[in-house]
């Protein structure tokens, strides 16, 4: 044990499995910190509308009918910040039933929240930030629509835990099928 | 050469049980790797993340621990997949997904938080989404910069034999 190469040896074995242990302790306990985060969607408006090439990886989008939403969002997520929280990715998603399709689920906004100075969210009419079409070309027969607010934090190290957060489920029907064009 | 005579004072037995003992290493941590990947169901159940464009929530070099199980893919989730005709595992998020009634047959849509755009233009020529099978796993866990080691033999492949050369020096010389 006098060896140098020895000594840096056991070194590195202790400081390995020392490491071994924080990480096993923190994935473990970083998900019960408590945090009272508060919400609130509300949604002013939906419009359906075809006839406009949205997306040019997808060819049927010519003709689809997409919807366009407006909505308010009021949050305090400044209590889910703890010292393991890297950021916040909030995101709002509309799910639906429709014709031979049991789940949809999209993604229609979006947000990352560095730290607490952005955690209070105060967002007025704001729409959509990604496209909200069917898999199918319209939104006939759809049923059960609603629009969910995600909230997941991303650690520093550790698992990655609670994936929602906070959902609001808000059920707002959404109108079947305005008139195509404007 | 004063390895042959060292070889030769430890005499056969001493030399093929070394032997053994660094094999019966590989093959335990073989098994391991391989345990690890039925338990998850996932080709590749610990991946380095190459490209930036997950930041600021993964960034180059972070060692990410997948799950995948048989379970429907939820949106939201950050996940790994491999095209079907392309060799480099990708990590992104679900933005959009499908599910049909009879078959659970999954239509999903990715996009890096990094991108402004979805994932279309990385999927195969005329391929709109993707399906369940091409996800090798969700992201579970992970550790910060512990891959950096990989990217740098990525980028510096002389790094690689200059490490492999170094192990073989010190494991020669290294038993006194």
């Amino acid at each position: 044990m006098y060896n140098l190469f020895q000594r840096l040896g056991s070194i590195t074995s202790l400081a390995m499995s020392m490491f071994m242990a924080l990480l096993i302790l923190i994935s473990a306990t970083t998900p019960f910190i408590p945090s009272n985060p508060t919400h609130e969607v509300t949604l002013h408006d939906v419009k359906t509308t075809t006839g406009r090439m949205v997306d040019p990886a997808d060819r049927t989008s010519r003709s689809a009918e997409y919807a366009r939403l407006t909505f308010d969002l009021d949050a305090d997520l400044t209590s889910m910040f703890n010292w393991n929280t890297k950021l916040l990715f909030a995101y709002i998603t509309a799910d639906f039933e429709s014709p031979g399709f049991d789940t949809n689920r999209i993604v229609v906004w979006d947000r990352i929240i560095r730290n607490t100075r952005q955690a209070k969210l105060r967002l007025r009419k704001n729409h959509n930030k990604y496209f909200l079409r069917n898999y199918a070309k319209t939104f006939e027969n759809v049923r059960n629509a609603n629009l969910t607010l995600h909230i997941n934090p991303v650690p520093y190290l550790g698992i990655m835990y609670d994936k929602s957060v906070a959902t609001i489920p808000l059920d707002i029907p959404r109108p079947e099928r305005r008139a195509s064009g404007a | 050469m004063e390895l042959l005579s060292q070889a030769k004072k430890w005499g056969v037995r001493s030399l093929l049980i070394q032997g053994l003992t660094f094999l019966s290493v590989l093959t335990s941590a073989f098994m391991i790797w391989k345990g690890l990947s039925l338990f998850t169901n996932s080709e590749s159940p610990v991946v380095v993340v190459l490209s930036g464009s997950m930041k600021p929530a993964y960034d180059r070099g972070d060692i990410l621990f997948l799950h995948n199980g048989f379970s429907p893919i939820e949106v939201g989730e950050v996940v790994v997949y491999k095209l079907n005709e392309k060799p480099i595992p990708i990590v992104h998020r679900v933005m959009k997904v499908h599910t049909e009634n009879e078959s659970g047959k999954q239509y999903l849509l990715t996009k890096g938080d990094n991108n402004s755009a979805d994932d279309r233009g990385l999927y195969n020529p005329g391929q709109t989404w993707i399906q369940r099978d091409e996800i090798i796993g969700r992201v579970k866990g992970f550790v910060p910069y512990a891959g950096m080691g990989t990217i740098w033999m990525n980028d510096y492949p002389y790094l690689k034999t200059v490490l492999l050369g170094t192990l073989c020096v010190m494991s020669l010389f290294g038993s006194d």
